[in-house]
């Protein structure tokens, strides 16, 4: 479709109750008892010929996800918000309509779950396990030179794989623990994928990703993150609460539409 | 608790959250980014900045 006019199309940000359709200070299309929060945006830089090189942009994508996560924040604040993925666009007005009509159960159902509560994520560190010398603990004995070296080296490497599988399953151990424990202290809670360090770049290894639904006026998980911190401390562990967020990870019934 | 604020929030944060999660709209009314895998976008960009895809480029073809 060639034209110079009408080269526009609608980005919804997130879907509120209609009696919150200014929460968010954008506009707001309504439908029933829900309102989305939606802006126009031009084909120029939404359009499905530029995107792939718009999402290349480090710059863009920035700016972008910030201004979706602004809008959500500003709404989440005053307002249960169901939070829509980056990037959903329709082409008409009715259309953002017909979306609120066609997802009207899991957007209420969401809404019921999120009001008067917020996300907390929840992250899990343990700090670079110390080096220990060769002829350290596991080694148990004198280390012996000559013929038998190559038998004391692959020893030597059976023990550094055991002591690896050891802290790797101590490690799950402590997130799990981690977890439940918080999951005791929220409404709901998931555990997603740990962040790489290559993405982090702390020198701690990331154990848990946690995301948890809490009441606004309840303070029992960060009371439990302090406890988790004073517990695992000693053990090189350490727990840090972010948020509060949007409530991105406690959204009903994905992929309806 | 603080209140909730936009500004100090990484990239990654918002890969992780605003690319990674929330309700996903797909049908006909919908635009291509629902085509997407924005999760891997987001971590592409992500590496690419932090000079990582270099690095991991490198070691691949060594």
């Amino acid at each position: 479709m060639i034209g110079a006019a009408a080269q526009t199309a609608w980005y919804v940000y997130g879907v509120v109750r209609v009696s919150d359709a200014r929460v968010a200070g954008v506009d707001a299309v309504e439908h029933g008892a829900l309102a989305a929060l939606v802006e126009r945006v031009s084909l120029d830089e939404f359009g499905e010929d530029v995107l792939p090189e718009r999402l290349n942009d480090r710059q863009w994508l920035e700016e972008k996800a910030r201004a979706h996560e602004g809008v959500l924040v500003r709404a989440a604040v005053a307002a249960p918000v169901v939070p829509l993925r980056f990037g959903t666009i329709v082409r008409e007005r009715d259309d953002v309509a017909s979306l609120l009509a066609r997802n009207e159960e899991p957007f209420e159902r969401t809404l019921a779950l999120v009001d008067g509560r917020w996300e907390l994520g929840v992250k899990g560190w343990q700090s670079e396990p110390a080096v220990e010398d060769a002829g350290g603990p596991a080694s148990g004995g004198p280390a012996s030179e000559g013929a038998a070296s190559g038998r004391a080296y692959l020893e030597q490497r059976r023990a550094e794989r055991r002591r690896a599988d050891v802290a790797a399953g101590e490690r799950a151990t402590v997130a799990a623990a981690a977890h439940e424990r918080l999951l005791a202290r929220a409404v709901d809670g998931v555990v997603n994928r740990p962040q790489p360090r290559e993405l982090t770049g702390r020198d701690d290894a990331m154990i848990l990703n946690g995301a948890y639904l809490v009441e606004r006026d309840d303070d029992a998980l960060g009371r439990e993150v302090d406890s988790l911190n004073l517990e695992y401390g000693s053990r090189g562990y350490s727990f840090e609460l972010t948020g509060p967020w949007p409530p991105h990870n406690f959204v009903v019934g994905d992929d309806a539409a | 608790m603080t209140a909730l604020a936009a500004e100090d929030i990484t990239l990654l944060e918002l890969v992780d959250r605003v690319l990674s999660k929330g309700v996903v709209l797909t049908g006909d009314i919908t635009l291509s980014v629902a085509d997407v895998d924005l999760v891997y976008v987001g971590l592409r960009v992500l590496l690419a900045s932090a000079g990582t895809l270099d690095r991991l480029a490198e070691e691949a073809s060594s």
